[in-house]
């Protein structure tokens, strides 16, 4: 019983080559991380590898009708359920695959769980000096009941290159799913990329979501997190800048209720000169939801004229969410600029009163002023369906028919 | 239009409003006069449904319907408007995009759809010509970084959209300089009808050079002292409020 036990089972069923083999007994040797490690002090797994998932299960096929349901509608779709790749685009200087094996630098256990024993996800890589219009739209779906399934990805970026992802992971029955996900990017010299993900699963997923970026330089990446759905949620979110001039900006927004959690853990590792980063977390928690954020920068001694700037700011809409917010700054080198902050705080009365003698009902002047809250990290988000999607799950997470933009 | 019957608010212990009476017909323009910190804005407040102040006694009698028993949002809806004295910052809403919430809220209460985008652009253009306000001034965040008399211009450029029934400017003149006090004044003037009525609180006569009173009314301690005709306000302007406070402080002594 157990996931452990059902993982050691199911990596009996495979072959794995003596490195593989070496990453799955480090992980079966120490387990999951528990609240004693300090990355996951406020983050228990514990419930949830007690419970018998079966792995990497094949399910149902599904329509195209459930697909649109959950998509953004975009042309450029990778599509792939219980973790077979069923559609993927055909785009000039972008060559995409399914699954192929590659090295992460980071070993923790989640980690070497996910090199050791997955087999899905996709390849991309984009050829020198492409400029992709079109956003690409990879969907994750599952249909297996009680399921645990991997995915690791690859995306390359070739210098001089631009291109913009929509993401999203949907589980289509009303069992637990937990997905251990990992993507690695690499971005080239002059590379413009953008990343986003939309969280919105059903309420019984669980999720830990592993992102590495590698940066060269004059490389821009922003990797936007929004979090509606979900029952746990674990973001890993690592840059690496190994050149100058870089810039890597994360916006994240979690909009949480009833008994959701969401982790959102950053780092910044600054280890090239006159290179800038900018984090901006915002959190809405309702109900008896939870919200930790953790925004690690590591400033290295060579890492000269740095510009790092973080905030997470939160709003407790109710008497029974919390949340743990914590920065982690380490600075090797003395010319740099770095600033954080943190605030937790309630919507403003006078401003509600306001917006209530202007006849906006209660509720939606709650929500006026959550999104008003939210919209700045919101509207950092290039891709506009993007910008759309959120205010719309924000609006019926509150319980109001609004409509934001205008 | 509105018959307010001996009306007793507070906060905690702090009784601020000790029986207030005053009576509104349509088309009428009153002004609440009063030195500081005599409860003239708690009154505005009170009308308007600020939950923070505890209504002890008395009702607010509105068109047939007690006041008292409505939320903000519905006195809104009933046509209740409050230009306040100190503006809420709204950082992340445009001036538009509050606007165009806070009459479409108002139109879904009645029934109604929402106003058409063509139909908001024309009476935004028309409100902006009437208060002389230029184009840019929509896309800003609502109140953030104005200067007190743009806030105080935005407050009475939402009337002009919300089109109220009754009108509770609560110190509008302060913050505008001369040429913008004529301005919004004659905005104010514009949107007068026989079917609406204004409250102006203001504690100097200046504005009420502009908007021309029908009564005035002094507020002091919480309490309606003295009503008269315009012409109180001149009075008030040339001996200051003392001769009236230091009779009403002895006949409560
Ligand atoms: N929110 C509040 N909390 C405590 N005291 C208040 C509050 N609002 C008003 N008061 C008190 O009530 C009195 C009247 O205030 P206010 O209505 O603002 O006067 P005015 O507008 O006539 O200057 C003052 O003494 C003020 O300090
Ligand atoms: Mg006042």
């Amino acid at each position: 019983m157990g996931l452990i036990n059902n993982i050691k089972s199911y990596s009996e069923t495979i072959s794995l080559s003596t490195e593989k083999k070496g990453l799955l007994n480090s992980f079966l040797e120490n387990g999951f991380p528990t609240i004693k490690d300090e990355d996951w002090k406020y983050t228990s797994l514990k419930r949830i590898i007690s419970e018998d998932f079966s792995i990497e299960k094949n399910g149902n096929d599904i329509d195209a009708s459930e697909i649109s349901k959950h998509s953004l509608s975009f042309k450029n779709q990778l599509i792939f359920v219980d973790g077979e790749l069923i559609s993927s685009p055909q785009i000039k200087g972008v060559t995409i695959s399914g699954y192929a094996d590659f090295e992460s630098r980071n070993n923790d256990a989640i980690m070497n769980l996910n090199a050791s024993l997955c087999k899905n996800g996709f390849s991309i890589s984009v050829a020198k000096n492409t400029v992709v219009e079109q956003v690409i739209e990879i969907l994750f779906f599952t249909t297996t009941e009680n399921n645990f399934s991997q995915y690791r990805n690859q995306i390359i970026v070739g210098e001089n290159s631009e291109i913009k992802f929509v993401e999203k992971i949907q589980n289509l029955n009303n069992s637990t799913s937990f997905v251990n996900y990992f993507t690695q990017i690499n971005c080239d010299k002059n590379t413009n990329v953008e990343f986003n993900k939309i969280q919105n699963n059903t309420s019984n997923s669980i999720l830990i979501d592993n992102v590495d970026v590698y940066q060269k330089d004059n490389s821009n990446c922003d990797v936007n997190t929004l979090i509606f759905g979900g029952n746990f949620t674990r973001n890993n979110l690592n840059f690496e800048q190994n050149g100058n001039n870089c810039e890597s900006n994360m916006n994240g927004v979690s909009v949480l209720d009833d008994n959701q959690f969401a982790d959102n853990h950053t780092f910044v590792d600054h280890k090239s000169a006159h290179c800038r980063s900018n984090e901006m977390y915002k959190g809405v928690y309702l109900g008896k939801s939870k919200g930790v954020f953790n925004g690690k920068i590591m400033v290295r001694p060579d890492a000269q004229k740095i510009d790092a700037f973080q905030s997470n700011n939160n709003l407790l809409l109710s008497e029974d969410s919390t949340i743990d917010s914590k920065p982690q700054l380490e600075i090797y080198a003395d010319d740099v600029k770095c600033s954080h902050g943190c605030t937790i705080g309630q919507l403003d009365d006078e401003a509600l009163f306001y917006m209530r003698s202007r006849g906006i009902g209660v509720e939606e002047a709650k929500a006026v002023l959550t999104y008003a809250f939210a919209s700045e990290a919101i509207d950092n988000i290039s891709v506009s369906e993007v910008r759309l999607v959120a205010q719309k799950l924000l609006a019926d997470k509150l319980n109001v028919d609004l409509d934001f933009s205008l | 239009m509105l018959k307010i019957n001996n009306l007793k608010a507070g906060i905690e212990d702090n009784q601020i409003l000790r029986g207030i009476n005053l009576e509104i017909k349509a088309g009428e323009v009153h002004a609440i006069m009063g030195p500081n910190g005599s409860g003239k804005s708690t009154l505005a407040s009170v009308i308007a449904g600020k939950e923070e102040y505890e209504v002890e006694g008395g009702s607010i009698d509105f068109e047939g319907v007690d006041l008292l028993d409505l939320t903000p949002e519905e006195r809104a809806h009933k046509g209740v408007f409050l230009s306040f004295q100190y503006p809420v910052e709204i950082p992340g809403i445009s001036v538009s995009n509050f606007i165009k919430t806070s009459i479409n809220e108002r139109r879904k209460a009645a029934g109604l759809e929402s106003m058409t985008a063509k139909n908001l652009l024309k009476m935004l253009k028309e409100k902006m010509e009437l208060l002389s306000i230029d184009k840019g001034y929509l896309s800003r965040n609502m109140n953030e970084g104005f200067s007190g008399g743009e806030k105080k211009r935005n407050e009475i450029f939402q009337m002009a959209m919300l089109e109220p029934k009754l009108s509770i400017l609560d110190e509008t003149d302060s913050g505008l300089d001369i040429d913008a006090l004529r301005i919004v004044a004659n905005g104010v003037n514009k949107l007068r009808t026989k079917d609406n009525a204004t409250i102006v609180i203001t504690h100097y006569q200046r504005l009420l050079d502009y908007i021309i009173p029908d009564f005035v009314h002094v507020l002091y301690k919480g309490k309606i002292v003295k009503s008269g005709g315009k012409e109180l306000a001149l009075e008030l302007e040339e001996k200051g409020y003392d001769w009236i406070t230091k009779e009403s402080d002895k006949q409560w002594a």
